[in-house]
This record gives structure tokens, C-alpha cells and sequence, in this order.
């Protein structure tokens, strides 16, 4: 089972190398790519071991932002040069030998971080030994058979400059999204539908647009597209694809050698046909890239991460309008895990959750965030995760107001059971937490 | 003169049928070769043979060096799309694409299209004044000269033309024979053709006569 976690990460490696090896120096490629990534996998390791929590996840998820960004430049930058003669494309395409050896083994150490994070265990420390020597052992196998196949890839298909770096960036983005804490698509969703509503509300705000009474109801259907939650996932895609499709479009749009010298109509055309076809061959890294860039969206927005959810337990108040759970009663509240219950009265609901933090104390917190829509939270071992917009949140910070934390319910603890006011919890989930058309307040 | 054209033993059998008997015949670079014989003679074999539209059973055949019986498919494919324009004498013009179209087609198949080129090539055989027509709205003369600008266009060495007067009055066959002298001397390619018309031979550097699949008879009407 845990050798099929890395098998999409290994399979990027697979790829990735025989490309590199092809478009930069061949051999020397494939052994120090296969290097890199056993010091990859190893300085990650030691990290997860020595250092431990959030920290060892926090420098790569900044590398994958940064290689992100990077992209993005590359590709503007490309689209800014399309038509010039020798552009950039061709400045790239041919590294020395020490700048391919720095790219092919920063690439291998930043593959071999990512992989080794899809073993991390959840709930913290060090990768095993044998996991962790045979992935190590893979990667650097992997990469150096992969000069066999490099030598069958034609010369043309080879990427070079900056499609060749699409190609990287977006195979290290599958690697990356596989694992909840490196994934930044979801991040960038949040971040563009926060953007909007933001901008939309600010907009409104600044009395730009006139209020309620002046528009019809219909009108305000449409403005309300803008507070939807797709909004954020096709704002997020259009980022994601962006680079790549810029990318492709300044190949497209590069312009050919002349031919004009050639005064034979029929030679003339046939130079230019092949400079066409060599100019569509080489759309094919960015299309490949497009397709591994949807695999990284995919992964992200359905993890294969398996969270701690039991279906919430009704509960009823006492006449004195208290909710008392018990602690060690059908459940226990003290295992360390989440406990999720539900309550309603007279129409009215709320979900919450009760957990035992690392610190020693009981919190209770509503199933729900004042940002997000209240879709609820899972556990993945010292965490939870806000299943709408996919943050992690360090079970050291449950039970504290702010972001995307649970919002917390007042509490408090009475000899064996966990006490807390009913009508405080309805009046916090109905005065905080996101109701939409779709949710309806109760979210699942 | 180097040969653009080398035989030695060809033959073609279909079944127990033997189309062409070994030939051998060499053609130079630039000459006008006629061949006539009777149907079924096997002169559209050699045709099919010599532009690679069909394979033969023994023998080899070189055109421009090249032995086209070791040619893949695409290799033949290659070979007539750079090296061989054909003039049939049913046309084979697309109807329902104008005249100009029929000539950029060959174009696209050959590498990229080129309007001005091929406004060109139909102003060389003196249809500048039709280019907008279809097939269907032109002359028998004027389809066959719409088939010699396509024939022509992408500049092959070697131009076969398999009874390409056929079916034309005799104004039209003289207008078309006077085309094909003009344009030979100007783009200096050679000509392989068929016929069956003792005139139109004559317009030809050398005439081979084939029976039964056998070259017969061989005259030489000019100096090359």
C-alpha cells in the first residue's frame, strides 16, 4: 500500500528525466538528477525526523509557490518576446554543462522532497527505514534507466527554455498536490475567491453600485454568480492553465525564418512546411504539461487522504436549555480524536465538534468557519481540514477564533461531561457561519 | 547526360497476367520520351511503374537514383508528392473546388499552400482570366492546362502524362502540346507520356513502341 501512494510521483520522475536527459547533456543529466533526488529524499527525511510538525512541509509548499511564479514569469516573458528574432527560446535552449547539472539536480532534490512527503505519516516524524531507503533506491534507479528511453525520444519532440520548464514545473506540481500540506492549487482557489468577494463587496461598498432597491431581484442573481463557490475553482484553473496556454500561444505565434532567399516556389513552400511542423512539435511539452497541471488540479480537489469523519451524533438539551455529553460515555471525547454532534430545535440546527487538545483541553467548536461554507472538518492526524477550501489546521489552534479555524463554542466541563448552552450554540452557528442557498446552514 | 529514368529487367505480373515484360530504358535529364502500343500493351503499367503509383515483380527501376522498389509507402509517397507531377486525361480535377483551389490542393499535399504561386502557375498556361471557376464551367482544353498547372506546381524533374490529349479536339490537343514544349524548355524537366496519337508522338524527343508488354521499336525524332 505504500508503494502505490508514490506511484503518480514516480511516474512524473519517470518521465520528467528521460526529457531532461534529451533536452539538456544527456548521461550527466540522469546522474545527477538521480542525486539530487536521493538528497532529496534524504535531507527531507532527516527534517521530518529532527525537526518534525508543520516546519520540514513549509520551505518545499514555498519552493512550489515560487517555481509556480516562476512559470509565470517565463511564460509572460515568452509571450512578450514571441515575434522577436532569436528569442528567448532559443537563448535557453542551450545550457552549459554546469547549468544543466544545477537544474537537473535542483529538480532531483525538490522531486525526491515531495515524494518522500506523500510517506510522511500524518500524524508526524520520520519516514521508515525501509520505505524510505527503497524510494530512494526507486528515484535513483528510475532516473538512470531513464537514459535508455531518452535515447529513443526524436531530437524534435525534445522541450527546450521554457517549455522545457513548463514541462518541470508542472510535473513537480502533481508531485506537490498529491500531498495535502505542499498542495497549492487549493490555496490559490481560496485566495481568487477571496479576491472577488472582496473586490465585489468592496465595490458595493464604496457605493458604486446602488443597493437592493434599484434592482430587480433577477439582477442580483447574477452579481450573486460573483459569491459562488465555483468562483474560486475557475479563477484558481484560469490561473493554474494560464502560464502553459501563454506558453503555447508564444510558440504558436513565433515567427518563422524567412524563406524569401528561395526562389523555387515549390522549395520555398517545403522549407516553410517543415518549420511549421517543427513549430507544432514543439506544442507538444506545453500540452503535455497542460494535462499533468490537470492531474495536480485533480488530485487536489480529491485527495486520496482517507480524515477521521464520524457522522455526527444527535444530541438533545435539558430543560435548563444545557447540552451534556458525557466524557467517557458512548464515546470517548479524551482519545484525541474529533467527536462531531448535531442539535436542532424548533427548525433550527447546528453541528459542532468536541476534541481534546494536544495542550489537555476540551474544546468545543462549531463544524464550521466564518469564512468558508460550512462543509466541516475532517482529521488527518495532528490536524484538521476545512473540507471546503482544504487548509490545515494544527490541532494546537482548535478551540482559538480567527481564519479558517473552527469557530469555538463556549464550554465548560462539570465532572464527567462536557456542558454547553444550547441556544449560545444555535446563536453562534446562525450569527457566523456562511449560509448559502446550497447549504442551507447545515452544510451536509 | 545523366538519366533521370533507369530500367533494367522491370516487369509487373498480375497473376499469370505478365503486364511488362523486362524492360530495360533509360530516359536523360530534359528529354521528351513518347510511348505508344495498342491497349493493353503496357504502357500505363510502365506509367503507374515509373511515377510510383505501383510496384513492380522484378527488376529494378531508378528515377533521379532512387530505387523506388525499395521504398516504403511513405517513401513512395514522398517520392511522388517531390519528385513526379502526373497529367491524366480524364483530369481528375475536385469539381466543386474552383480552378485556382484544384491547383492550391496540390499545394497543401506537397507542403503549405501559396494563392500568389498558384495564381502564378494558372497565369503561365494562360487561364489568369478563369481562376474562379469550377471544373465544370471550363473547357476540355482548359481543364487539361488546370491539370498542367497542377501537374506543374510543385516543380517536379519528371512530368508523366498518360494520354493527356486524349479527349481533346485537335486546336485544343496543339494549344495543350505547345504548353507542355514551352513550359519543358523553361523549367527543363522530362516528359514521359503516352499516347496513341501518331501527331501528338511527334511533338516528343524519342518514341518507344511496346507490345504485349514488350518495347518493340524505338525512334528518335530530335536531337535532346
Amino acid at each position: 500500500m505504500t508503494a502505490l501512494k508514490v506511484i503518480p510521483q514516480l511516474l512524473c520522475w519517470a518521465v520528467l528525466v528521460p526529457v531532461m536527459s534529451r533536452s539538456l547533456t544527456g548521461m550527466a543529466t540522469a546522474v545527477t538528477a538521480a542525486a539530487g533526488f536521493v538528497v532529496g529524499v534524504a535531507g527531507e527525511n532527516l527534517l521530518l525526523a529532527y525537526v518534525g510538525g508543520e516546519l520540514p512541509f513549509r520551505p518545499l509548499r514555498g519552493v512550489c509557490g515560487v517555481i509556480f511564479l516562476l512559470l509565470w514569469g517565463a511564460s509572460v516573458w515568452a509571450l512578450y518576446r514571441r515575434g522577436s528574432k532569436g528569442s528567448d527560446a532559443e537563448a535557453v535552449s542551450s545550457p552549459g554543462p554546469l547549468a544543466a547539472g544545477l537544474a537537473a539536480s535542483a529538480t532531483g532534490v525538490l522531486a525526491g522532497a515531495l515524494t518522500l512527503c506523500r510517506l510522511a505519516p500524518l500524524d508526524g516524524g520520520a519516514v521508515r527505514l525501509v520505505p524510505y531507503l527503497s524510494l530512494a533506491c526507486a528515484g535513483a534507479v528510475l532516473a538512470l534507466a531513464a537514459t535508455f528511453p531518452a535515447r529513443y525520444l526524436p531530437e524534435r519532440l525534445a522541450p527546450r527554455g521554457i517549455p522545457l520548464l513548463a514541462l518541470v514545473v508542472s510535473a513537480l506540481m502533481v508531485m506537490a498536490c498529491s500531498v495535502q500540506r505542499l498542495d497549492i492549487f487549493s490555496p490559490l482557489s481560496m485566495e481568487v475567491m477571496k479576491f472577488i468577494h472582496d473586490f465585489v463587496h468592496q465595490f458595493f461598498e464604496s457605493m458604486l453600485i446602488p443597493d437592493h432597491p434599484f434592482f430587480r431581484s433577477d439582477v442580483w442573481g447574477y452579481i450573486g454568480l460573483l459569491f459562488s463557490d465555483k468562483v474560486g475553482l475557475w479563477g484558481g484553473l484560469a490561473l493554474w492553465y494560464l502560464p502553459v496556454l501563454f506558453i503555447a500561444l508564444a510558440l504558436r505565434l513565433e515567427r518563422l525564418p524567412s524563406v524569401a532567399h528561395i526562389r523555387q516556389g515549390a522549395a520555398r513552400r517545403k522549407l516553410l512546411a517543415s518549420f511549421i511542423h517543427e513549430r507544432r512539435l514543439r506544442l507538444v511539452a506545453p500540452l503535455f504539461a497542460l494535462v499533468l497541471l490537470t492531474g495536480a488540479a485533480y488530485q487536489s480537489r480529491f485527495p486520496a487522504t482517507e480524515y477521521w469523519d464520524p457522522k455526527p451524533v444527535e444530541v438533545t438539551a435539558t430543560p435548563a436549555g444545557q447540552i451534556v455529553i458525557p466524557k467517557k460515555g458512548e464515546m470517548d471525547l479524551e482519545d484525541g480524536k474529533l467527536h462531531k454532534f448535531s442539535y436542532s430545535q424548533g427548525g433550527r440546527q447546528a453541528r459542532f465538534f468536541v476534541m481534546l487538545t494536544p495542550a489537555g483541553q476540551l474544546v468545543t467548536t462549531l463544524d464550521a468557519c466564518a469564512i468558508c461554507q460550512p462543509e466541516g472538518y475532517g482529521q488527518a492526524g495532528n490536524a484538521v481540514i476545512c473540507y471546503y477550501c482544504k487548509t490545515l489546521i494544527p490541532l494546537e489552534t482548535v478551540g482559538k477564533p480567527g481564519g479558517c479555524n473552527p469557530v469555538p463554542v463556549p464550554c465548560s466541563v462539570k465532572g464527567d461531561a462536557v456542558v454547553i448552552d444550547a441556544m449560545t450554540l444555535l446563536n453562534t452557528w446562525e450569527s457566523t457561519v456562511q449560509v448559502t442557498a446550497h447549504g442551507k446552514g447545515m452544510g451536509k | 547526360m545523366a538519366a533521370i529514368i533507369e530500367t533494367s529487367g522491370l516487369t509487373r505480373s498480375y497473376g499469370d497476367i505478365c503486364a511488362l515484360k523486362p524492360l530495360d530504358l533509360c530516359v536523360p535529364e530534359g528529354e521528351w520520351l513518347t510511348v505508344m502500343g495498342h491497349s493493353g500493351s503496357g504502357k500505363s503499367t510502365l506509367l503507374n511503374l515509373l511515377g510510383g503509383l505501383d510496384r513492380p515483380t522484378g527488376g529494378s527501376i531508378q528515377v533521379r537514383g532512387t530505387d523506388l522498389a525499395s521504398l516504403s509507402e511513405d517513401g513512395l509517397a514522398r517520392f511522388r508528392r517531390d519528385c513526379v507531377g502526373i497529367i491524366f486525361q480524364q483530369h481528375h480535377l475536385i469539381p466543386y473546388l474552383t480552378a485556382l483551389e484544384n491547383v492550391m490542393m496540390s499545394q497543401y499535399f506537397h507542403s503549405v499552400p501559396d494563392e500568389a504561386e498558384a495564381r502564378h502557375a494558372l497565369e503561365r498556361v494562360g487561364l489568369g482570366h478563369r481562376l474562379k471557376n469550377r471544373p465544370g464551367e471550363l473547357s476540355g482544353g482548359e481543364q487539361q492546362r488546370v491539370c498542367i498547372a497542377r501537374a506543374i506546381i510543385n516543380s517536379p524533374r519528371l512530368l508523366l502524362g498518360d494520354e493527356p490529349t486524349g479527349n481533346l479536339d485537335h486546336k485544343s490537343t496543339t494549344m495543350v502540346m505547345e504548353l507542355l514544349r514551352e513550359l519543358r524548355d523553361e523549367d527543363r524537366f522530362s516528359i514521359v507520356m503516352v499516347t496513341h496519337n501518331q501527331e501528338v508522338a511527334a511533338w516528343g524527343d524519342r518514341t518507344i513502341h511496346m507490345d504485349d508488354g514488350c518495347l518493340v521499336r524505338e525512334e528518335r525524332i530530335k536531337a535532346c
